[in-house]
Formats: structure tokens, C-alpha cells, sequence
């Protein structure tokens, strides 16, 4: 199929205008008779819900949580990113847009991005009106910090808990929209199919989490911003909840899912502990400004930190790249880690982990000022592993943090289904194969508060409205076949639990498709995951019913989807033979083991196409063009 | 270093909001000190599946001390004995072998259980509909730079915003009464001049709402603040009567 | 008057009538005390103060109504404070322990406020609405004291009167909406030191009497 991105012609500061003129409206007095569907209450769905409901649509918006203030946005630390140029740093939307583009090792659309950066300035304006307490100066201005290695001050940041003052503001827009009755908020509600009548989405069916009852609704358009898919690594810095399940029904009902391979490893979170452990333990990026990363130089040094003497320490980002040192990106941090450790170097009782050193820091600068850069950070690390980072070096290993990946989108954020807008880290679009620090709040408020207000709209204009009730044949159908997966999980009584197989499958992800990736080792994990997903349906172990709270079936659904796009992960993988971003594959490096892209052959966003269970995905490609930037090649030496 | 202890646990089933509900005993072998609490109970979890038993239903997601959702009373403490700590984040080695160790779910009128010790916590979300935002339309406003707020008001909001909604000082609380929560929010718009020309009318109705909703009444016990995982003080609960005084005789809201 | 019946039906509006009745109570016991202080320098003092009391006529029968209404406004707002406070959690917990906010004072408020209640009735009784015809103020109180029930009985309501304020005093504060991080601290050691003057000041007069006679 031809993939029309729908981006408008024109250059590219003014294409959004253009666009936003040329979009056709729907009459004020008209709007009430529209009925939108949003899943999903982050940072996109909130701010969606709220700013569609203020102009007067009629919403309904569903969650997992008990309340919409608890999405996963909620746990975001660093900062959002705003081209605001407060600082008078030199920093533009141009800027902006360049190092966004670049950082996601140009795999994002020019037209999309270059939106993004101008719509973040209105973000930060919007949220400081609802009352987001971002951190000040003694003046009483905007404070700015530097974050993920940019080389402006254009972070905004609320202390360590940025995402959830940023939350809280969507969330109390959208708490006044609910008082208003203007948005109908069903929490405790879990998507788990979309209902697409004559190639247009037109209401989801959700399983009610506290009744076990299947629900259905119906509406002219649905929204989903569902959040990301790390998940699927078992192991990871998201929250609980998060699942592919929504976007993976979307994608099985027609709409295309893109990139799933690009995955984000961040580089300093808590190491794993044992094979209890549920999920890890972001610090944030900032850490590295101070920290010294180092290992022992001989592999399998058991000695304590403080008995390891320096010249038998190896600092290796340091001495690999002389220029970024400990700052360089995410993904280039991440690989070497591994490095270290596939070399037995790694330390800590699994020896899956390089040390953060803040002791140079310390000596330099005094314990109080690393104390009020850090404290909070240093707190948290000690609550969790008992140990005092003052004293003794912070131990940091890489965990999956975010999914570039996503639902395949064009400009208005609409899918391939028509009427199925995609929001947030749900969709592919402004990343690239790499996401920078503090962008992904950026964009997923700017979807949600600026850009489907308008592009939705465009959408209902132009569309033949028609009445659809929840009893229509494609309803019933679609509740059908829930009850039925639904009683298919509950029947197996096998012998392994759910989070038992979410946990290999886990494994074999990480083992396989993470840090750094080769063919053989993906054709290997697709096989495993193929007989994982066999035993899976054999033996699985489901206690209770489907009609009551029943946390185990939830997660069965989910891990069953996670057992079907864990494939399509590798998929993707094995069919893009270049590195770049967060898919490194080995076979495709530089001399100096960096990440090479082939642009020649893969500046293409992949798109899959669902083609039936058991069979394989199609690949639809979407040629990206670059008219305003040159690719260059990423160096850090 | 890594140990490992044998707990009893006594944990508090309940089938349905209207069931009846009892605490039942379970061993805990072998759980690392490493682990937290929530991961302890995943592993019973595991235990209990396998062994064809209901596992133990609660409520949890990020699991880093920030989304709010877990909490369970744990010998006789919301979030259990750590200061500033919320469920997901409290670590077994703050036990010792051979402990046992009571879960029940958060208590009060306003909070139905649903199952076992996962809660109905909606209530709090009322509260905030009733006035915990500032009326501005998304668009239109303006530059984020163009009011200054001191730092230390900056600051002062921030203490107060940064509740993360568990409900533990209504837990906590010996009369079930949420005013620590909801003077948080009253407080953070308060300070805010974003939030100020709403000022009367949020206090005024957020706190029958409050009132409405089935929460006791403050008298000023302080296990609130005491419990909060946020260490939210009560100070705001000062400030929000304050501001529920000015609202009450000095305002046109009736 | 809507308004009005609501503001002082609220959770918030409750507590400020407990607490501007319970400050006007400190005040009413500063002045009892600074009263009955006259009564360490003898017989002839404590009986004039008592005769200087009641040449203010009117305004002494004000006083004595007005703080009768507050004490019914303290103890009906305190009733239906404690029974709404039950009613808030029906299932109790099994086991709950204090994270260290509550203090004697605080969670025994309505139990140390209900014989509070029984005290100052016997009180009245015992030296108000007293025949006064044919003996003097001080003779009564002598005579009183000359039991040990009495002193006994007396002390220990010094006491619980001194738990409540220790209470009631910071937490009127509180209430009223002025806790502030620089003047709390004080506030609540002023508490402290009000409570233990009131219970010390007063619960050291039947000792002192009994010792006299
Ligand atoms: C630890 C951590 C720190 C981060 N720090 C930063 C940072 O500093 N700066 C930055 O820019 N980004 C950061 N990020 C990334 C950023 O937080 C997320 O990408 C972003 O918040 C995603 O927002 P969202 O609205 O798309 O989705 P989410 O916030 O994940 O919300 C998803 C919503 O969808 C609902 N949902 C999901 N599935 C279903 C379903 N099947 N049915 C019904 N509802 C469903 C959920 O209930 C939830 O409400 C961080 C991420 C993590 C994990
Ligand atoms: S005030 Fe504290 S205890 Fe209460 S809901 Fe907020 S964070 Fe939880
Ligand atoms: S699970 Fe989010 S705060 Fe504990």
C-alpha cells in the first residue's frame, strides 16, 4: 500500500499554518454532536481529552488506572524541552528541531518535528496557566537546565518530577471537563478492541476491570494514546500497566505499526537485583554531568570500589571518547555497558552493572552542592539498594526506557485506519530511532493540547457522519471474540503463570533485540518466541473468572499480545540492515564500533501490515526525504 | 548484603466490596531482603496460583513511589514504618526473620474495598473536579515568563503538588479524613497567582465536596503528615482553612 | 443565611467552633486562675476577689451565659465531631499503630472533654449553686477540701484538664489557620506551658488548702 504522510507542501516553518488554514472546520454549534473516544489519560490522552472536550465535542475517555492522574506520565523526572530561548543561548525552534532530528539519527519526518518545536514554546506557556509549579529563578523567571547532552538550557523542570506536574496540570483540565459533563471518564476500563465500520473507526470495546463486564461504545472517532510498549522486555522502567495491547488490536484491525524495532535503552538505571524483580528503577540521565562511569580494568575484580586503585580502574567512556566523555547519548552509553560487562568486567553481586563515581565530584565541588543537584536522586538510589552513594560508587546498568516505535501515523496523526488518531509514544512519529531527553513530555502534550484539536476536526469535516450503535453487527462481533479469548485464557490451566512466561520472553528480548542485535541471534529469538507463544496457548495458568476483578487474566491478555509483537519486534529488526539510533545491529558498524546507517537503502519509516495470525506481517515503506537538513554521520570521539 | 527471612503474613481477603472479609495466614520463605514489598507479595502471588489459590488482588503500577496507586496497611502503618515511603519502595530489610506482618487495605467510609486490599479511591478524584484546576482553555495563554513567582512561592507550590494522591493520610488518619489531600491542591493553586481569581470558590467547593464524600473530620492528629509518603505538611491544612475562611466571609460565594 | 448554616456545618466550620469556644476556654481558665491565685495569700483575699467578682453584676451574669452557650456550642460541635469521626471508618483495623502525629492529648480529646463535662457540673454543684447565705466562699472551698475524695477528685481533673489543652490550645491555632514554620514551634511549647500552668495552678489548690486547715 502507498503510504501518504499527508504533509503539506511549502517550506518548512510554514507548513503547520498552511495546513491548520487549510484543515476545514467543524461549526461551533455542530461540535456537541460529535462523540470522541480517547484512551488513555498520559500526558497525550489527558491533554487530548481536555483540550477536545473545551471546544465543546463530547468526550469519553477510558484508562486502566483507578484514576486518570496515575498514567505512566506521571512518572517522568528530567524536564520537557521548549524552544523558548529564555536563557538567550542561541536556542531556536530551528535548533530544536535540528537536534531532535539528528538525535533520532534522521529516521523522523522533517515536517513533523519541525511542529513539534514550535509548538513547545505554547506548551509551557499552557501549562504554567493551569498552575505546573515549574522550578523558578530568584527573579522569579523560568529556570532551564541543560539535559541529555544538549548544548542549550532549554529543559523546563518541576524538581525531579516533572512528568507528574506536568500530569497533574492535563489532569486538572481534564477533572474540570469531567465536572463540566463534558467528558464522561470511565477508569478501571481496558481497551481491548477497536470497531472499525466501512474502513472507519468508530468505537472500542473494553473489558471493565472491576466487573469483569465487556463494555461497548461508540463514537465518530477514536483517539489512542496509550503510552509505549517496553513492556514487552518484561523488564523495564515502566510503569506496571503499560501494555501494547491497545495499539497491538489497532494494528490486527488494519492500522500499520511502524518502527517497532527502535527501542531506547537508557543508560543509568538500577541494576537488577534477582530474578524477583519486577521492573527497574530509572536515575536520571542528569546524573551523568558529575558521575565518572568506570569498571575494574581486570574482568572478574571482586574487590570492594574503594580497594580498586585508579590506575587499575578503567574509565572507559572517558577514554573512548575523549570529546563527550561520560555525556555521550544514550544509545552509545548503553552499548558500552554491555561491552564492559560481556567482558566480565561488570561488578556488583551479578555483575551486570558499571559503577557511577561522584567521588571526584565531591572532592571538586563539596558534598553540599552534589547534595543539591542530586539529593533527591541519591535518596531514592539508597532507598532501593541500601547503599550510600556519598561514600561509596552508585552501580548503574541499562534498562529499556522508551519505544520510538509505534503506530504508524501522516501528519493529522491519523492511522491507516481513517478516524483512528494516534497519540504520544503510542505513535512513531517525532523520534526517529532515537529519542532525546525531556522530548517525549514535549510531544506528547503537543499532540495532544495543539495538534488534534485541529486535525481532528479536519477529519469530521470532511467525513459523512453516520450513527453507529453499539449493537451493530461489528460490535457484537468484536465482544464476541473477546468473550471468547477471554474464556480461552481461563480454560488452559496449565502449569506455568503469566508473569512466568512474560519473564522469558523478556529474556529472550533483551538477550536477542536489545543493546546491540545480529541476525543470527534475531532469527534465533523469533524461534523461541514462536514456541514461547506455542506453550503459552498450551499451558498457561489463569486462576479465577472473567467476571470479576482479576488482575492475573489482565496480564495474561497483555502477555499474550506481547507474545505475538514480540515478533513483529524481531521482524523489524531482521529487516533492517543498518544500525542506527537504538537498533544496533553488529554486522553494520564502523571501525570505531559506532552505529552506520545506510541511508541509501533504509531512510524509510517500516510500516507493518497485519496479514492474519500465523502469518507474516508486509512491509510497507514510507521514504523519508530531508530538504532542510544534511545527514551527517554521529560522532562523539 | 542479600539475606533472605520467613515471614508470616497476615493479609486481609475480601472477595467483593459487599463480601465479607477476613485476614488469612500465609508463609513467606525465602524472601530476599532486596526485594520490595510489593515484589514479596508477587511471589505469593506465584505460590498461590500454582498452587490453585486466588492471588492476592492489589493495586500497584509504577512502582517507583510516584504514581500513587499501591498502599496497604502494614502493621497498623499506611505505606508501612518508613518514613516517606510509599509501598512500592519500602524494601524488606526493614524486617526481620521471623516477622509477622499484617496487610490490610486503606480503611474508611469513602474508600469501598474492592477486592482484597485494592481500594476505591475515586472519591479524591471528586474532590479535584470539584475545583482543583484553574479555568484556562487550552491556547491563549500567555507567555509562560510574563507573571515572575518568586522561588520561594515556586517552591512553596511545588511542596504542596507534589501529592501523589494514595490516600495514605486518609489511611492514616484516626477520624478517615482527607483533609491533607485536598489542602494540598487548595494550597498549591492558592500560592499560584495562576490560581488565585478561583481561590474562593475552589475552597469553598472542594471542601464540601470533601465533606459530602463520607471523609471524617480533621482533629488535628497529625498522622497524616506523619504517614505521607510525600511528607506533605500541615501547614497546608492551615492555609487551606485560612483560605476556606477568606472564601466563607469575605468573598461573594455562597 | 444559607451560607451561613453551611460555612459552620463544614468539616472547617465545625473545628472553628471548637476552637474559638475552646480558646475562649483558655481565656476563661487564665482568669479563673489568675483568680484563684488569691486564694494562696488567704482566706480574706479570695474572699474579696470573690466579692469584687460579684459587685460586676450584669456583667459577670453575661460572662457566666456567654460562656455557658460556648460550652454548649464546644460540647454538641465536639458530640457530633466524634461521632461522624466513628462513623468515617466502619471496619475498623486490626492492628494500627501512630506513625507519631497523635499525642495523649490529641486521641483522648472526647474521652478527656466527657469528664471534663462531668467535672465542671459537680463543680457548679459543688461551689456555684451552693447555699452561700451564712458562710463565705473560702469556707465552702475549705470544707471541700477537707475530704480526701474531693482533693483527690480535684487533682485528677487538673490533670485531665491539662491533657485536653495541651491539645486544644496549639490545635485551635491550627484550626484558625495560623501555623506558620516560624511561629508553630512556639506556638506549641506556649501550649505546653499554658497546659501545665493550668493544670499546676489549679491542681495544687486543694493540696494547698487541705495542708492549711
Ligand atoms: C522513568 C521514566 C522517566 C521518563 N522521563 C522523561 C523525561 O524526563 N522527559 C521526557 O520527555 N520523557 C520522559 N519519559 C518518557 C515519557 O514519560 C513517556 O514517553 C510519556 O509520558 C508517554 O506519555 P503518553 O501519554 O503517550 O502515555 P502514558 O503516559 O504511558 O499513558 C498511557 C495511558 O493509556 C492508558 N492505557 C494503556 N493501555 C490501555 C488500554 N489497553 N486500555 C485503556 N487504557 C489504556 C493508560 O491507562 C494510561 O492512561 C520517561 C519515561 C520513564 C519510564
Ligand atoms: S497528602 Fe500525602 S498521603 Fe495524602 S494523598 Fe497526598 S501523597 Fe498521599
Ligand atoms: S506503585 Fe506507584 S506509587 Fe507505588
Amino acid at each position: 500500500m502507498q503510504l501518504d504522510a499527508k504533509i503539506p507542501a511549502g517550506p518548512l516553518a510554514q507548513k503547520w499554518d498552511k495546513h491548520r488554514f487549510e484543515l476545514k472546520l467543524v461549526n461551533p454549534a455542530n461540535k456537541r454532536k460529535y462523540d470522541i473516544i480517547v484512551v488513555g489519560t498520559g500526558l497525550a490522552g489527558g491533554s487530548a481529552s481536555a483540550s477536545l472536550a473545551e471546544l465543546g465535542y463530547n468526550v469519553k475517555t477510558f484508562c486502566i488506572q483507578d484514576s486518570p492522574r496515575r498514567a505512566h506520565s506521571i512518572a517522568a523526572q528530567g524536564g520537557i524541552n521548549a524552544s523558548k530561548n529564555y536563557q538567550n543561548d542561541g536556542d531556536s525552534d530551528w535548533r530544536l528541531f535540528y537536534d531532535t532530528i539528528k538525535g533520532g539519527d534522521f529516521r523522523a519526518r522533517e515536517a513533523n518535528v519541525y511542529r513539534l518545536a514550535q509548538l513547545s514554546g505554547n506548551i509551557i506557556d499552557q501549562c504554567v496557566a493551569q498552575g505546573v509549579p515549574f522550578a523558578r529563578e530568584y527573579g522569579g523567571q523560568l529556570a532551564n537546565r541543560s539535559f541529555g547532552g544538549a548544548q542549550v538550557s532549554r529543559t523546563f523542570y518541576a524538581r525531579g518530577q516533572t512528568g507528574q506536574q506536568l500530569l497533574l496540570g492535563a489532569y486538572s483540565a481534564l477533572s474540570r471537563q469531567i465536572a463540566a459533563g463534558k467528558v464522561q471518564m470511565y477508569t478501571r476500563r481496558e481497551m481491548l478492541d477497536i470497531v472499525v465500520i466501512e474502513g472507519h473507526a468508530k468505537g472500542v470495546v473494553v473489558r471493565n476491570l472491576v466487573s469483569g463486564e465487556v463494555e461497548k461504545y461508540a463514537a465518530d472517532a477514536v483517539v489512542l494514546a496509550t503510552g509505549g510498549y517496553g513492556n514487552v522486555f518484561y523488564l523495564s522502567t515502566n510503569a506496571m500497566g503499560s501494555n501494547v495491547t491497545a495499539t497491538y488490536r489497532a494494528y490486527k484491525k488494519g492500522a500499520f505499526f511502524a518502527n517497532p524495532c527502535f527501542t531506547q535503552i537508557h543508560p543509568t538505571c538500577i541494576p537488577v537485583h534477582g530474578t524477583y524483580q519486577s521492573k527497574l528503577t530509572l536515575m536520571s540521565e542528569s546524573l551523568r554531568n558529575d558521575g565518572r562511569v568506570w569498571v575494574p580494568k581486570k574482568p572478574g575484580d571482586k574487590r570492594k570500589p574503594s580497594e580498586i586503585p585508579e590506575a587499575e580502574r578503567d574509565y572507559y567512556l572517558e577514554n573512548k571518547y575523549p570529546s563527550f566523555g561520560n555525556l555521550v547519548p544514550r544509545d552509545v552509553a548503553s552499548r558500552n555497558a554491555k561491552e564492559q560487562c560481556d567482558k566480565g568486567k561488570g561488578v556488583g553481586e551479578t555483575r551486570l552493572a558499571v559503577y557511577l563515581d561522584f567521588a571526584d565530584a565531591i572532592k571538586r565541588d563539596g558534598k553540599e552542592t552534589i547534595a543539591k543537584k542530586y539529593g533527591n536522586l541519591f535518596q531514592m538510589y539508597e532507598k532501593i539498594t541500601a547503599d550510600n552513594p556519598y561514600e561509596t560508587p552508585m552501580m548503574i546498568y541499562p534498562a529499556v526506557h522508551y519505544t520510538m516505535g509505534g503506530l504508524w501515523v501522516d501528519y493529522n496523526l491519523m492511522s491507516t485506519i481513517d478516524g483512528l488518531f494516534v497519540l504520544g509514544e503510542a505513535n512513531f512519529s517525532d523520534h526517529g530511532a532515537n529519542r532525546l531527553g525531556a522530548s517525549a513530555l514535549m510531544q506528547g502534550l503537543a499532540d495532544g493540547y495543539f495538534v488534534i484539536p485541529y486535525t481532528i476536526g479536519g477529519y469530521l469535516a470532511t467525513t459523512a457522519k453516520k450513527q453507529i450503535k453499539t449493537d451493530h453487527l461489528a460490535f457484537r462481533e468484536s465482544e464476541k471474540n473477546i468473550n471468547d479469548f477471554t474464556n480461552k485464557l481461563l480454560s488452559i490451566k496449565g502449569k506455568r503463570t503469566v508473569d512466568d512466561f512474560h519473564r522469558q520472553l523478556g529474556n529472550v528480548l533483551w538477550e536477542y533485540c536489545g543493546m546491540s542485535r545480529n541476525d543470527a541471534g534475531l532469527e534465533k529469538a523469533r524461534k523461541l518466541i514462536q514456541e514461547l507463544r506455542g506453550e503459552f496457548w498450551k499451558n498457561v495458568l489463569v486462576p479465577g473468572s472473567g467476571r470479576e476483578f482479576n488482575q492475573s487474566l489482565e496480564k495474561a491478555g497483555r502477555v499474550a499480545d506481547f507474545l505475538e509483537f514480540g515478533e513483529l519486534l524481531v521482524i523489524d529488526a531482521l529487516s533492517r540492515k543498518e544500525s542506527c539510533g537504538g537498533h544496533f545491529n553488529e554486522a553494520h558498524q564502523t571501525e570505531e564500533n559506532e552505529a552506520m546507517r545506510d541511508d541509501e537503502n533504509f531512510c524509510h519509516v517500516s510500516a507493518w501490515e497485519y496479514k492474519g495470525y500465523g502469518n507474516d506481517p508486509v512491509l510497507n515503506k514510507e521514504p523519508l526525504t530531508f530538504e532542510n537538513v544534511k545527514l551527517t554521520q554521529r560522532s562523539y570521539k | 548484603m542479600t539475606k533472605t527471612l520467613n515471614l508470616t503474613l497476615r493479609v486481609w481477603r475480601q472477595k467483593g466490596p459487599d463480601s465479607a472479609g477476613k485476614l488469612e495466614t500465609y508463609d513467606a520463605k525465602n524472601i530476599s531482603t532486596d526485594m520490595s514489598f510489593l515484589e514479596m507479595i508477587d511471589v505469593i502471588n506465584e505460590q498461590l496460583t500454582l498452587e490453585g489459590k486466588e492471588p492476592i488482588a492489589f493495586d500497584h503500577d509504577c512502582r517507583e513511589g510516584i504514581c500513587g496507586m499501591c498502599g496497604a496497611v502494614v502493621n497498623g502503618r499506611p505505606h508501612g514504618p518508613e518514613k516517606g515511603t510509599t509501598l512500592c519502595q519500602l524494601h524488606m530489610r526493614h524486617f526481620s526473620d521471623g516477622d509477622t506482618i499484617f496487610i490490610e487495605p486503606w480503611r474508611s467510609r469513602a474508600f469501598k474495598i474492592i477486592k482484597d486490599l485494592a481500594v476505591d479511591r475515586s472519591a479524591l478524584d471528586i474532590i479535584i473536579q470539584a475545583g482543583g484546576y484553574v479555568s484556562v482553555n487550552t491556547g491563549g495563554a500567555p507567555d509562560a515568563n510574563a507573571i515572575p513567582i518568586s522561588q520561594e512561592t515556586a517552591e512553596k507550590a511545588m511542596d504542596a503538588a507534589a501529592c501523589i494522591g494514595c490516600g495514605a493520610c486518609v489511611a492514616a488518619c484516626p477520624n478517615a479524613s482527607a483533609m491533607l489531600f485536598t489542602s494540598a491542591k487548595i494550597s498549591q493553586l492558592a500560592l499560584l497567582p495562576q490560581g488565585k481569581p478561583e481561590a474562593a470558590k475552589r475552597a469553598i467547593e472542594m471542601v464540601r465536596t470533601m465533606d459530602k464524600l463520607g471523609f471524617g473530620n480533621c482533629t488535628n492528629e497529625r498522622e497524616c503528615e506523619a504517614e505521607c509518603p510525600k511528607e506533605i505538611s500541615i501547614v497546608n491544612i492551615a492555609r487551606m482553612n485560612r483560605e476556606f475562611f477568606k472564601a466563607s466571609f469575605f468573598s461573594d460565594v455562597k | 443565611m444559607g451560607w451561613f448554616i453551611k460555612t459552620f456545618t463544614s468539616s472547617i466550620g465545625k473545628k472553628w467552633l471548637m476552637a474559638i469556644t475552646g480558646l475562649s476556654f483558655c481565656g476563661f481558665l487564665t482568669s479563673h486562675l489568675l483568680g484563684n491565685l488569691t486564694l494562696y495569700s488567704g482566706k480574706d483575699a479570695f474572699n474579696s476577689y470573690a466579692e469584687h467578682l460579684h459587685s460586676l453584676g450584669v456583667l459577670i451574669s453575661v460572662s457566666e451565659k456567654g460562656l455557658l452557650f460556648f460550652g454548649i456550642i464546644h460540647v454538641l460541635t465536639g458530640l457530633v465531631l466524634f461521632i461522624q469521626n466513628i462513623k468515617s471508618r466502619p471496619v475498623r483495623y486490626s492492628v494500627k499503630k501512630s506513625a507519631g502525629g497523635r499525642t495523649i492529648g490529641s486521641f483522648t480529646m472526647p474521652y478527656t472533654g466527657l469528664v471534663l463535662i462531668a467535672f465542671i457540673v459537680l463543680h457548679l454543684i459543688n461551689f456555684h449553686f451552693v447555699d452561700k447565705t451564712g458562710t463565705t466562699i473560702y469556707q465552702i472551698v475549705q470544707e471541700a477540701f477537707s475530704k480526701p475524695v474531693y482533693i483527690i477528685g480535684y487533682i485528677f481533673a487538673m490533670i485531665v484538664v491539662a491533657v485536653h489543652v495541651s491539645h486544644g490550645f496549639w490545635s485551635a491555632f491550627q484550626t484558625l489557620g495560623v501555623n506558620h514554620p516560624k511561629y508553630m514551634p512556639f506556638i506549641r511549647k506556649a501550649g505546653i506551658a499554658f497546659s501545665l500552668i493550668v493544670g499546676l495552678g489549679f491542681g495544687f489548690i486543694p493540696v494547698f488548702i487541705s495542708l492549711t486547715i
